[in-house]
């Protein structure tokens, strides 16, 4: 997968590696941004409350 | 060239794992921090441009002490999502304050302490009930347990200081115990009517099986003219 990546990114080895250095850093802010605050409530971290999801109960 | 092919995408795959989770834990651990701190603050600052904003000139002031401590924001409610006090536990740290924001969601959680919107407001006869993060988000409540009798929860809405005192331990229970944050908390020991606090976070510390609680009464107010309450300043 990574290799297939690297034969197909344009120009010499310096290009690469910068293009190479701009798609990590993307894909960690693309996961940081979006990914990992919707995956994060699904971890128990969250429940801090007593009446999860029972407030219109009360 | 197939094995090589499968072994190699094999590992791939492992070590992009292996980065996702380790990504995954320094989010959880350090960048929700960072964020929240962020917000937290932004949220404090804001609600003190807002009070001084409000506040009367100096010298227009009424006389401080002798001033009944009236609810003068009225029974105007207080608007979802948005923080309406800062909480200060010295219990917690000298320098522990973080806002109050109305609401218990996600998103408002991310932002400071939450206040269940089905209880009563900041000082009135009833229970003043609280969730925050015990883990991620700028740790608030981390060191929850350590809360002792008699330690002070003072909370400000700008005009007056509201200062509880916790009346026992913390109290382990279970997620769906909403009986403590009733205006006569279930378990807690009071007996009649009274102007309660409640503050509920998870337990264990990385899980969701229980939750702590802590309760509090209210044990004096002062006019934010007259000064810091001297449960902060001593």
């Amino acid at each position: 997968m990574y290799g297939w990546i690297w034969r197909h990114l344009p120009g010499n080895t310096g290009v690469k590696a910068l293009i190479s250095l701009v798609l990590v850093l993307a894909v960690v802010f693309v996961l940081f941004q979006y990914v990992f605050p919707w995956a994060e409530p699904l971890l128990p971290f969250n429940d801090v409350t007593v009446d999860q999801g029972m407030a219109a109960v009360r | 060239m197939t094995v090589r092919w499968i072994v190699r995408t094999l590992s791939e795959l492992c070590v992009t794992t292996g980065t996702l989770i380790v990504l995954f834990v320094c989010y959880l651990l350090f960048w929700t921090g960072v964020r929240a701190d962020n917000a937290m603050d932004q949220e404090i600052g804001r609600l003190q441009e807002r009070w001084s904003a409000a506040a009367p000139a100096p010298g227009a002031a009424r006389p401080g002490p002798s001033t009944a401590p009236a609810p003068s924001g009225g029974p105007r409610p207080y608007g979802s999502g948005a923080a309406f006090a800062v909480m200060y536990i010295p219990r917690l740290g000298a320098d522990w304050s973080k806002p109050v924001l109305e609401g218990t969601g996600t998103d408002v959680l991310r932002r400071g302490l939450g206040h269940y919107a089905a209880t009563a407001r900041l000082g009135a006869v009833g229970n003043f009930s609280v969730a925050g993060h015990r883990r991620t988000y700028g740790d608030p409540f981390k060191d929850f347990p350590l809360l002792r009798p008699g330690d002070a929860v003072v909370v400000s809405d700008g005009t007056t200081w509201f200062t509880y005192r916790i009346d026992r331990r913390p109290y382990r229970t279970l997620p769906d115990d909403i009986g403590v944050i009733d205006p006569v908390p279930r378990a807690s020991g009071y007996r009649g009517p009274g102007r309660y606090l409640t503050l509920t976070t998870c337990e264990p510390e990385w899980g969701h099986s229980h939750r702590l609680i802590t309760w509090a009464h209210l044990d004096a107010t002062q006019p934010v003219v007259a000064g810091r309450p001297p449960a902060l300043s001593g």
